[in-house]
Order: C-alpha cells, then structure tokens, then sequence
C-alpha cells in the first residue's frame, strides 16, 4: 500500500485531501459549468434574442409614431408583392455573390502562390493594409474614386480603354460593380490571410514527398493541398457570405441604393424604410425575413464546420 | 529536357512575382493616393480632371481639430471600444474555459448559440435595439455603443478564447487539481496566464472589429455625444461645398496607424483569431 502512494504521489494527495473537496455539494459542482457560461448567454440574449421576438411582434403591427394597430400578416403579404423588396434581395445575391466569388477566386490564386514564399511572407503586411482601414472610409476612398473625383475614369482614359469618362455611379451595372470593387479590395485580404495560413499549417513533408514523385507544382496544389484545405476555406467563405449579406456601410455612403434601387440590399431596404420612411412595422417585417435566412445560412453551414469542444 | 524545365521554372516564378506586385500595387496605390487627397487643399481634390501632383498642406489636419470636435470623437470611440472589449473578456472567459473544460447537457447548444449570434445581420436587431435603448434613455450616449459593441464582439471572443484553452494540455489543471486548488483558482491563476496569446488575439480583433462598426453607431448617435470616428466621418460634409474628402482622409489615417499597429503586434494569430479559432496559423 505504502509503495503504491509512493509510486503515485498525486493519487496520494488525493486521498489525502478528499474530504476537503467534497466540501462542495455535487449540485455545486453540476451546476458550476452553467454558472460560468450563463453570463454570457444571459447578455447575448437581451441583446439578440429579446430584439428578434421584439421585431416579429412589431412586424404585425402597423407603426405610427406611438401608435400602434395590430394588422395581422399585412406587412408580410404587402412585403411579398413589393418589388422594391424583391429587387433589394435580388440586389444582394448579385453583388454579394459576385464579390464574394471575386474574392475568393483572386485570395486562393494569391495564397498559393505566396504561401511557400520566404520573401513574399516577409511581405505579407502589403496585402493586408486595405482590411485595417475603417469600412466608412474605404467607401469614401472609392467614391472619390470612381465618381467625385473621376480618377478612375481618367485612368483608363490615359490607357486608352475608354474616351470619355464612365458615370460610374449613375449606370445600374457600373454601380453595382463599384460596390463590388470596394468590397473586394477592402476583403480578399480577409480570405487571404487564412488561406495562407491554413496552407502554410499543412505538412510541408507530404508536398515534398509528391514533389520526389515527379508531381508538378499545379497537380501538387489541386491533388492535395487544395482538398485538404477544404473545411479552412468553409469556414472563411461562411463568415465573409454572413457579412457579405449583411452589407450596408458601403451602400449607405457610396450609392445610398442609387441609381433607381439598383443597389440597395436588404439591410439597405431595413434602414430606409425603418429610419427614413418610419414605417417600423414593415421595416421590422423585412427584418424578420432577412433574419430567416441568415439563421438559414447559419444553420446550413455553421454547425458543419465549428466544433465547439474537444473530441 | 532539364534546361526546358528549368526555363519554365523561372517562367512561372516570373509569373508569379507578377501576380503577386500586380495585387500588392493594388492594394497599395489607393491607400497612397488617399494619403496625398489627406494632405492636399480641398480645392485641388474635386476637380473636372483629377490632379496628381498638389499642393502640400496640413489644412486637414488644422482643420479636424479646430472646425470638428475630433477630441469627442476620439474619447467617445476609445471609451466605447475598451470598455466593450473588459465586458466581452469578463463575459467571454469563464464561457469559454465552461465550453471548452466541462461535459455537460447542452454544451453543444450553448457554444454554437454563443456562435450563432455572430451570424446575426446588424439591419435584423437594429431597430429593435434603437427602441430598446430609447426606453432606458441611452440614445446618443457612448455606454449604448459600448454595450452594443460588448454584444456583437462577445461570440468571437468567445469562440477566440475557447480555440486556445483547448490547447493546454488537461494535465496541467489536473496536477493544480490534486494540490486543492479550486476550479475558478485554476481558471484564474494558471488558465488565463497560459492563453494569454489568445486573449490578446481576441481582444485586438474585437477592437477592430469595433472601430469598424457603422449602422449601430449612425442609428444611436446623433450628435458629438456620442460620434465615434467611423461615423463622424460620414458628417465630414460642409453644406453646399459637399464632402469634405481630406478631412476624411485624415481621420482614416489617425484610426488606421493603431490598427496596423495592433495588427502587427498579433500577426502570427491574425488568421487563427479571423476563423475564431478553426485556423491553426
């Protein structure tokens, strides 16, 4: 017995000191975990769960000022045949697709061929510096670009790609595309700088080992780099798609959803019609069905590719 | 044969490098031209034919501080990002060390929850919380920012700091364990000393992602009381003469040197910290 404690001293000390634990009552202890995660929940549902139900109550109601007429589903059926709607959702497919294809296709070409890249790593702050501007200002940045101070228009003039200059924010399609142009140069340093990281975390030994077989660089990256990189590049595209859908600031300062309502999205139609129109019954409407699908998108894809413990 | 090979070899590195400094030019070149729209009069910045070569003047810089009350907005930003970030740290640490340590029922629904509200569009919950706060009378006041900031930060960190208790090794807790100490001892003395990297990951993106934020603060502040630079840059306007570009381009600049300050400071953990934690970089 004796030459057991010894071969075990932190056993021993557990005997030891037993009944000093048990001080503490098995609810207690049960109840502990709970007790250490239930402020934060307590704080994230006052300030998300509480506002949801908040916008369902208020979106069968018609709102105005403080008075209040209980109308049913109205704004949902008014809301399903409003084509500024429609286009609004439309409008953030389009753009939010097109930007977040954009910049997924140009950070995966950039990581690759950076990421084994010894200068190009010592560099890697260069393509970083556009996502640590503040988003309002990057939005200034390309309005005065592409229209106030028509610079964008005199470059490709002096190029020779054009011979007069583009009204960039008055055309449905070049507005739709300047947004897109801010977007993507504000975030594929976002996609970026995960990629290179995820790529640079794989086993350098299975890339050399195919390298010794006589595999080319490209088979080398689409055979095994690429699929192994899979969940990484999941999870990077689903917390740029949720932001991406949520787009508002860029909106808001460059077009405010001109020329026509060509560019307003959806959070763009929410702050319009709640804060301009007043008409918070029917904003809170539109809210609940953006809510609807982002918990969509959440559901879909969060859940696949988090892991909240240890396995 | 070989030298074929080898010729195709410097031809793709060439391709390569060109790639690449075609992108690093782009990403470089605006900010550079914004830094000279900064630094010039405003009357060489909207013009029929843009001007690549002005002036040299401060006037934006004398200008922001002695036209705008830039001192409120600083404070009112500085009061209501740190301030956020002690509430999420206070919030988010011993959640993440219950999420990542203990088994028990729901945990899983709890952390992705916590998750989840990450996912949640600013424009869905904006105008209830504008009522919410106008009940308790916190319209236009940075403690509204400040709590909503806590709010739309709390997940990542969350998630941030769970990423990393999970690397400490469970023996260590168990060895502290065994000499008695209790359970928020351990979280307390030798979890929160062993991921500090982690904290530190996590509250530098929780403070950029702060300055960043937009539609909150232009929906609760409404005056100087309230104004942090992000909005504050968005009244930059002077009536009749239009937006007043350099005094904007300033202000990006004063926010941005923090930023790539912080940035660089964290460097190695940006990625880990951007994917809350399922990048190992």
């Amino acid at each position: 017995m004796a030459e057991a404690i010894a071969a075990n001293p932190g056993r021993a000390a557990r005997v030891a000191r037993s009944p000093l634990k048990r001080r503490r009552s098995p609810l207690q202890r049960k109840a502990f975990p709970y007790l250490l995660v239930a402020p934060a929940v307590i704080y994230l549902l006052g300030i998300t769960f509480y506002p949801g139900l908040y916008a369902i109550y208020q979106s069968l109601f018609r709102v105005k000022f403080n008075s209040w007429t209980f109308i049913g589903l109205d704004n949902y059926s008014k809301l399903l045949g409003d084509n500024e709607f429609w286009a609004s959702l439309w409008n953030t497919f389009l753009m939010g697709s097109g930007a977040l294809l954009i910049e997924f296709v140009i950070a995966l070409t950039l990581a690759a061929f950076a990421y084994r890249d010894p200068f190009i790593r010592s560099w890697r702050i260069l393509f970083l510096l556009p996502m640590l501007f503040m988003p309002s200002a990057v939005s200034f940045l390309w309005k005065l670009a592409f229209n106030d101070g028509r610079v964008v228009s005199d470059i490709l003039m002096r190029i020779g790609f054009i011979d007069r200059p583009l009204d960039f924010l008055g055309d449905i399609w070049l507005a739709r595309l300047s947004l897109i142009i801010t977007d993507v140069w504000q975030w594929t340093p976002f996609l970026f700088v995960i990629f290179v990281a995820a790529l640079q975390g794989q086993d350098a030994e299975i890339e050399e080992a195919a390298r010794l077989d006589g595999a080319r660089w490209s088979q080398i990256f689409w055979n095994i780099s690429l699929p192994m990189l899979k969940p990484i590049i999941a999870v990077a595209l689903v917390l740029r798609g949720i932001d991406i859908v949520t787009m508002f600031t860029s909106i808001f300062i460059i077009t405010g959803g001109t020329p026509g309502g060509a560019t307003e999205t959806m959070s763009y139609f929410i702050y319009r019609t709640g804060f301009k129109r007043f008409d918070f019954g029917y904003a809170s409407a539109a809210s609940v069905l953006l809510l609807a699908l982002t918990v969509i998108i959440a559901q879909t894809f969060v859940k696949r590719f988090f892991r909240s413990g240890r396995d | 044969m070989s030298r074929r090979r080898k010729s195709g070899k410097a031809g793709s590195l060439a391709l390569r490098y060109l790639v690449l400094g075609s992108w690093a030019l782009f990403c470089v070149v605006p900010i550079i031209w914004f830094l000279t729209i900064g630094l010039r009069p405003r009357t060489e910045i909207v013009l029929p034919q843009p001007l690549y070569l002005p002036t040299f003047t401060l006037d934006a810089w004398n200008m922001i501080w002695s036209s705008w009350p830039m001192g409120s907005y600083l404070r009112n930003s500085l009061i209501a990002i740190f301030g956020s970030v002690i509430i999420d740290l206070l919030l988010a640490i011993p959640a993440a060390y219950s999420l990542a340590r203990y088994k028990y029922r729901f945990r899983e629904d709890i952390g992705f929850y916590i998750l989840s509200t990450r996912m949640m569009a600013p424009a869905v919950v904006a105008i209830p919380i504008f009522f919410l706060f106008k009940t308790f009378g916190l319209l236009d006041s940075v403690w509204a920012l400040m709590l909503i900031y806590a709010a739309m930060n709390l997940s990542l960190v969350t998630w941030i700091v769970r990423s990393y208790m999970l690397d400490i090794p469970p023996e260590i807790e168990d060895a502290a364990r065994t000499d008695g100490a209790s359970d928020l001892r351990i979280l307390v003395s030798i979890i929160v000393p062993m991921c500090l990297p982690g904290i530190i990951t996590a509250g530098v993106i929780a403070v950029i992602f702060a300055i960043n934020e937009f539609l909150f603060t232009l929906l609760i502040a409404s005056t100087q009381n309230a104004y942090t630079l992000s909005v504050a840059l968005a009244n930059f306007t002077g009536g009749s003469d239009g937006i007043i570009y350099n005094a904007i381009a300033m202000v990006a600049f004063i926010a941005f040197v923090p930023v790539l300050l912080l940035v660089v400071a964290i460097q190695k953990h940006l990625s880990r910290g951007l994917t809350m934690g399922a990048v190992k970089g």
